[in-house]
C-alpha cells in the first residue's frame, strides 16, 4: 500500500477514470461530490434526479380511442415522427452523451453526462411504449423499416455522429446542442399541436416530461461548450463559430427536406418550419451565439409557443391524466419543533 | 404563415386544422410587447370561436315550442319533464332565460360549455343547446311542474349565483344521459361475496357516469387466513387493480371518464403497499395509474409521531373477531391501547414518522393520497354513526353501515351507503343577490330536488341511503375571486372574517330551507331524532355567539350588500322551529373543488386561491388552454397572487373558517413548488389537522423553468 504523503491538491495529482485512455500511468480517483468546481453541475444534476420518471407512469392506453380517431396518413405521419425521435434519442443515449463524458471539464460534469445519457434512453424507450400502446406488430415493423431506407433520416443522424467520433471536443458539444436543439425540436412539434387540440393528450403529457428534460440538457451541454470555449484564441474560436454555422446551415437544410415529406401532405410545413427556425435561434442562443434567424421568420404559433415552456405549471384534471408536473420529493426528516402540538 | 379558414363542412377536420381561437386564447400566456397581460385577446378568442366555431352550426327553429317539439320527437329531450308544464310555460322559461343576455367571460367557459356540456346532434355536426336553453332545460327538469320555482331557477342559474354541478348541468332533461348525481361512496365488507358486488356496483356506478369511492379498511390483510388456513389472504392491493381496470373498462363505454378513489385507514396493516403502489417505480404488477387513493389518519397517528413511536397495525380480520364490528366502525384512537395490549389480534408496527414521510414522498411523486382526518370529521359529525371515508373529491363525509350478501351476490340486508348531489353559489354574485334566503332556498331546493328524482336501484345500499338521508352538497366557489374585487387579500384577517361570516349566512338559510321543506312534505331525513338537528348540539355555536363579524370591513360588506346577518335570536328560533319539525335533509353542505362548472360561471375554483394569474388548464377533452383569473384587470393585478406565493397557512385559515359551519366536507388542495421538501408537507399537515381541518385533497406541485431555459415573454414563466 502506497502511504499517502503527496500533500499537493488531488486534482493536480490524479485524473478520473475517462483520463486512462490517455495515461494509463495516472493515480485515478473517485468522484467526490463534496468538493464541487462548477456549481452549474450540482445544480443540473439536481434538476434532472428530481425530474426523474418513467413512460410506465403516463396512462397511454387513454388515447386509444383519440388513436382510433385519426385517419390512416395522421397515424402514419404520427409513427414515423416518433420513430425518427427514436432515431435521435437512441444517438444520443448510446454516442452522443457518452462521447461527451471524455471531454468533461469536472468529475460531476462526467456524472451529470452518464445521467442525461440514461435518460435519453428511457426517452428512447417512451416512443415505443407509445407504439405496443397504440399499433400492431406490423405497423411497428413497418415504421422501423421506413426509419432504416429513408436517406434524410439517415443522413440527419450520420452529419452529427461524425463529428462525436471526431478529435474535436468542442465540434462535439456543438454538434450534440445542435441536435437536441434543433433537430429534435421538429419532431415535437406534432405531439405540441395535439395537446393544444385535445387528442392523445397522454401522449402529448409524456413529451412534455420528455420536453422538460431535453430543454436541460441542450441548455447545459450549451453552457459547458461556452465554458470550453473560454480558454481559446481569437483564431479558435472563429474556426468553432464558422464551423457551427456551416453544421447549422446543413442540418437546417436537411431538416426542413425531412420535416417536408413528413409534414406537407397535412399542410403544417410551413409552421414546422418557423418552428425549426425559432429552434435554431434557440441553439445558437445556448452555444452563446447571436440568431441566425430574424424575428419575422421565427414568429412561432402562439399556441405552440405557449405550450412549448419547460415550467411545470399546467393545472391538469386529475381524472384523465398523471399530468406533467410531479417530480421526485426531498425527504426531510420531522423532528421535534415540527410535532409540537 | 396562414391560418386555416374554418370549414363550414362539418365532417371530421383532419389534426392539420389550426383554429383562431386557440391562437388569440394561446396569447393569454404570452406579454404584449410592453410586458402586459393580453386580456382582449381572450375575449377575441370567445367572438372568433363562437362565430366560425357553434354560429354556423347552431340548429335554429322559428319558435320556443317548434324546438322542444322537435327535440322531443328526435329523441334528444325527454318528453315527461316538459308535460308537466302548461305550453306557455315553457315559452316563458324559455324567453325568461334568453332576456339575460348572457355572455361568456373567457374563451375557457365558452369553449368547456359547448364542448362538454351543450346538447349536440347524434352525428356530432350541429349544436342543439345555448347556454340559456341549457339553463332552461335544467330548470324545468328540477322544478317538477312547478312553474314559480322554475322561473326562480332560471333567475339563479343565468344571474350565475347558482349553478348546478357537472352532472346535473349536463344531464338534466336529455333523454340520452347519465345520472345527475355527482358522487357515490360504497363500503366493501371482508367477504368475496361483498368485493364481488363492489365491483359491479363500480361498473353500474360509473356506466352512469359518477365517480365512485370504495372503503377498503374492512378488508384483511395480505398474509392473514382464510378459512383458519395462514399466510391466504392477497390483502388490498389486487382488489384496488381490478377495480382500477372495472373503472378504465366503463370509461371506454363511452359516458364522461370513469373515475374511482379507494380510502384504506392509517393503522391497516397494508398501509405502505397501498402507498406504494404510486411510486415512481412501482412494478406494473401493483402500479396504480388512474385510481385515486384516501388515506384515513386517527388523532392517535399524530401522537405516535410526536412522541416518535412505532405505530402499530392490526389485522382487520381479527379486529372483526374480537369486536364483532368491522374495523372501519371502530375508534382506532379511543381503541389504540386496547387494541395493542390484545394478544389475540396480529400486528406489526412503523415508525409513525416514517408513516407520514411515505405519505409527503408519494404527494410529491403523484398528488396522491387524500388525507381524512378521521377523529376531527367523527367528532364534529352531527349524526350517529362513524364516518370512515370520503369520497373522489374529499369533501362528502357521511355515515355508512354495512351491507350482508348471499353467495349469489343478493342483499341478505341491505346496509346504507352514500350518494351526493352537488352545486354551488358564486360568493361575488350571492352577495349582490336581491333576496339571499331565496338565493340559497332556490339551491336547497333544486339540490334536493336531484335527491328526489335520482334512482340508484342497480345498488340498492346506495338507493336505501339515498331515500333515508336525502342528503345534498351546497357547494361555495369564487371566493378568492370576490375578496379581489373587493381589494381584500387572501387569507388576510378581513378575508378569513369575511369567509366566517359569510358560512354562517349560508348555514342559516340552508337549515331554514331543509326545515321549510320537512314542514311542506311533512317528512324528515331517518334518524332524525337521534341527530344534533333534535337535540339542539348543532345550534350550539351559533346561539353562544353574536354573530356580529369582527371587523368594520366585513361588517360594511354585508351592510352594502344589504344583506342581514342572522343575530343570536334569530338562530334560538330556528333552533326551536327545527327542534319541532325536523329537517328533510341530513346533509346540506359540501365544499367542491369546482373546476369545470367555475370555468363556464367564470369564477375562481372552489374556496382556493387561483393557481396562476393565468391558468394553464389540460384536459382530455380541451387540450391546452389558458384562463385568465376572473375578476382580474390590469389595475387589480396584485390582488390575485396565486396559490403557490401564498403558502399553505392562509389557505388552510380559510378552510378553518370556512370548515365548523360545513356539516360534511371541503376539498382543501395544498399548493407546494418544488422547493418544498416532505418536511413542508408534513408541516401543513400538521397544521391543517391542528386547524380542524376534516380533510386534505390533492398536493399541487409547481417547478418553475431552470433558469436560461425559459420561453420569452411567457406569462406563466414569469413569477
Amino acid at each position: 500500500m502506497t502511504p499517502s504523503t503527496d500533500r499537493r491538491p488531488l486534482t493536480e495529482i490524479s485524473v478520473t477514470p475517462p483520463s486512462f485512455r490517455h495515461d494509463p500511468n495516472h493515480r485515478l480517483r473517485p468522484i467526490n461530490w463534496n468538493r464541487i468546481q462548477d456549481e452549474k453541475d450540482l445544480e443540473v444534476w439536481n434538476r434532472l434526479t428530481s425530474n426523474f420518471w418513467l413512460p410506465e407512469k403516463v396512462p397511454l392506453s387513454n388515447d386509444l380511442p383519440a388513436w382510433q380517431r385519426l385517419s390512416e396518413e395522421e397515424r402514419t405521419l404520427t409513427m414515423r415522427v416518433f420513430t425518427g425521435l427514436t432515431m435521435l434519442d437512441t444517438v444520443q443515449a448510446t454516442v452522443g452523451e457518452i462521447s461527451q463524458i471524455q471531454d468533461a471539464r469536472t468529475e460531476h460534469e462526467e456524472a451529470v453526462y452518464t445521467n442525461i445519457a440514461f435518460m435519453q434512453s428511457v426517452h428512447a424507450r417512451s416512443y415505443s411504449s407509445v407504439f405496443s400502446t397504440l399499433a400492431s406488430t406490423p405497423q411497428i415493423e413497418e415504421s422501423y423499416r421506413w426509419a432504416v431506407a429513408n436517406d434524410l433520416l439517415q443522413e440527419r443522424a450520420k452529419k452529427v455522429l461524425v463529428h462525436y467520433y471526431g478529435d474535436d471536443p468542442l465540434r462535439r458539444k456543438v454538434a450534440s446542442t445542435l441536435l437536441s436543439s434543433l433537430l429534435l425540436y421538429a419532431g415535437f412539434y406534432l405531439p405540441l399541436h395535439f395537446s393544444v387540440h385535445a387528442t392523445m393528450t397522454n401522449t402529448a403529457d409524456m413529451i412534455r416530461l420528455i420536453l422538460r428534460d431535453k430543454a436541460v440538457h441542450g441548455y447545459y451541454s450549451g453552457y459547458k461548450f461556452q465554458r470550453g470555449l473560454d480558454s481559446c484564441t481569437g483564431d479558435r474560436r472563429e474556426e468553432i463559430q464558422a464551423f457551427t454555422t456551416g453544421l447549422l446551415d446543413d442540418l437546417y437544410d436537411l431538416e426542413l427536406q425531412y420535416s417536408g415529406e413528413l409534414y406537407e401532405p397535412l399542410g403544417l410545413m410551413d409552421d414546422v418550419a418557423v418552428f425549426v427556425r425559432y429552434n435554431a435561434n434557440k441553439a445558437l442562443m445556448n452555444l452563446g451565439y447571436p440568431a441566425r434567424f430574424g424575428a419575422e421568420e421565427t414568429t412561432v404559433n402562439p399556441e405552440i409557443l405557449a405550450a412549448l415552456a419547460p415550467g411545470s405549471d399546467e393545472n391538469h384534471d386529475f381524472f384523465s391524466g398523471s399530468g406533467s408536473s410531479y417530480v421526485m420529493g426531498k425527504a426531510v426528516e420531522t423532528d421535534d419543533d415540527d410535532w409540537d402540538f | 404563415m396562414t391560418l386555416s379558414p374554418e370549414t363550414t363542412d362539418v365532417g371530421r377536420e383532419g389534426i392539420g386544422t389550426r383554429k383562431d381561437y386557440h391562437a388569440l386564447n394561446a396569447r393569454l400566456n404570452l406579454f404584449d410587447d410592453q410586458g402586459r397581460i393580453q386580456f382582449d385577446q381572450d375575449q377575441e378568442a370567445i367572438h372568433a370561436f363562437l362565430e366560425q366555431q357553434i354560429g354556423p352550426r347552431l340548429k335554429t327553429f322559428d319558435s320556443v315550442l317548434e324546438r322542444l317539439d322537435w327535440l322531443v320527437a328526435n329523441d334528444y329531450y325527454e318528453a315527461e319533464f316538459l308535460d308537466l308544464y302548461e305550453r306557455d310555460a315553457l315559452e316563458e322559461i324559455h324567453h325568461r332565460a334568453h332576456q339575460f343576455g348572457h355572455t361568456f367571460g373567457s374563451f375557457l367557459g365558452a369553449f368547456k360549455f359547448f364542448t362538454s356540456y351543450a346538447l349536440k346532434s347524434f352525428d356530432g355536426t350541429e349544436y342543439l343547446e345555448e347556454f340559456p336553453d341549457r339553463v332552461a332545460a335544467t330548470a324545468l327538469y328540477l322544478a317538477q311542474g312547478e312553474r314559480k320555482f322554475a322561473a326562480h331557477l332560471v333567475d339563479e342559474m343565468m344571474s350565475g349565483r347558482y349553478q348546478p354541478a357537472t352532472p346535473t348541468f349536463l344531464n338534466a332533461g336529455k333523454k340520452q344521459r347519465g345520472e345527475l348525481i355527482s358522487c357515490f361512496l360504497l363500503r366493501v365488507e371482508d367477504s368475496m361475496e361483498s368485493i364481488g358486488r363492489s365491483i359491479n356496483s363500480a361498473l353500474q356506478l360509473s356506466k352512469r357516469g359518477g365517480g365512485v369511492a370504495l372503503m377498503l379498511t374492512n378488508l384483511r390483510e395480505a398474509g392473514a387466513p382464510i378459512k383458519k388456513i395462514e399466510n391466504q389472504a392477497s390483502g388490498v392491493v389486487p382488489v384496488m387493480k381490478i377495480l382500477e381496470d372495472s373503472f378504465s373498462y366503463a370509461n371506454q363505454l363511452g359516458a364522461r371518464q370513469g373515475a374511482g378513489a379507494v380510502y384504506l385507514h392509517a393503522h391497516h396493516p397494508d398501509i405502505l403497499r397501498f402507498l406504494d403502489t404510486k411510486r415512481e417505480n412501482a412494478d406494473e404488477k401493483v402500479r396504480i395509474k388512474t385510481l385515486s387513493l384516501g388515506v384515513v389518519v386517527p388523532d392517535i397517528t399524530f401522537r405516535l409521531a410526536k412522541e416518535d413511536r412505532e405505530m402499530h397495525l392490526f389485522s382487520p380480520y381479527d379486529v372483526e373477531r374480537e369486536y364483532g364490528t368491522p374495523m372501519s366502525d371502530l375508534s382506532i384512537t379511543e381503541h389504540y391501547d386496547d387494541l395493542v395490549r390484545n394478544s389475540r389480534i396480529r400486528k406489526t408496527t412503523i415508525r409513525a414518522r416514517d408513516f407520514f414521510t411515505t405519505i409527503a414522498e408519494l404527494q410529491f411523486e403523484s398528488g396522491y393520497p387524500y388525507v381524512l382526518f378521521d377523529d376531527t370529521v367523527n367528532r364534529e359529525h352531527p349524526h350517529p354513526g362513524r364516518v370512515g371515508m370520503s369520497n373522489l373529491c374529499s369533501e362528502i363525509l357521511q355515515v355508512s353501515t354495512p351491507s350482508t350478501m348471499d353467495p349469489d351476490l343478493t342483499y341478505s340486508s341491505v346496509g346504507r351507503d352514500v350518494s351526493c348531489n352537488l352545486g354551488s353559489l358564486n360568493i361575488a354574485a350571492a352577495m349582490a343577490s336581491p333576496d339571499f334566503g331565496r338565493t340559497v332556498e332556490t339551491a336547497v331546493r333544486a339540490l334536493t330536488s336531484v335527491s328526489d328524482q335520482c334512482d340508484v336501484g342497480a345498488v340498492p345500499s346506495v338507493e336505501r341511503g339515498n331515500r333515508a338521508s336525502h342528503a345534498i352538497g351546497l357547494g361555495q366557489m369564487n371566493l378568492h375571486g370576490y375578496l379581489a374585487s373587493q381589494r381584500i387579500r387572501y387569507g388576510s384577517p378581513e378575508a378569513l372574517d369575511f369567509t366566517d361570516a359569510y358560512f354562517r349566512l349560508v348555514t342559516y338559510h340552508a337549515i331554514r330551507a331543509s326545515h321549510r321543506l320537512a314542514v311542506e312534505r311533512r317528512e324528515t331525513f331517518e334518524g332524525f331524532e337521534d341527530s344534533d338537528y333534535a337535540n339542539g348540539a348543532r345550534f350550539d355555536r351559533y346561539v353562544q355567539s353574536s354573530g356580529r363579524p369582527a371587523t368594520e370591513r366585513v361588517r360594511a360588506l354585508f351592510a352594502d350588500a344589504g344583506l342581514h346577518l342572522p343575530t343570536r335570536e334569530d338562530w334560538i328560533v330556528l333552533r326551536s322551529r327545527v327542534m319541532r319539525d325536523g329537517m328533510y335533509n341530513a346533509y346540506l353542505q359540501a365544499i367542491p373543488p369546482t373546476s369545470s362548472i367555475s370555468y363556464i360561471n367564470h369564477s375562481t375554483a372552489s374556496l382556493h386561491p387561483v393557481a396562476s394569474r393565468i391558468e394553464i388548464r389540460k384536459e382530455g377533452k380541451l387540450g391546452r388552454v389558458y384562463f385568465p383569473a376572473p375578476h382580474m384587470t390590469q389595475d387589480n393585478l396584485e390582488y390575485f397572487e396565486d396559490a403557490y406565493e401564498i403558502g399553505y397557512r392562509k389557505i388552510i385559515d380559510t378552510y378553518a373558517a370556512a370548515t365548523p359551519h360545513v356539516d360534511q366536507g371541503l376539498s382543501l388542495t395544498l399548493f407546494f413548488t418544488d422547493e418544498a421538501t416532505t418536511r413542508d408537507i408534513n408541516r401543513a399537515q400538521i397544521y391543517a389537522w391542528r386547524s380542524g381541518i376534516k380533510t386534505l385533497y390533492y398536493i399541487r406541485l409547481r417547478q418553475a423553468a431552470l433558469n436560461g431555459t425559459e420561453v420569452q415573454d411567457c406569462v406563466s414563466c414569469s413569477l
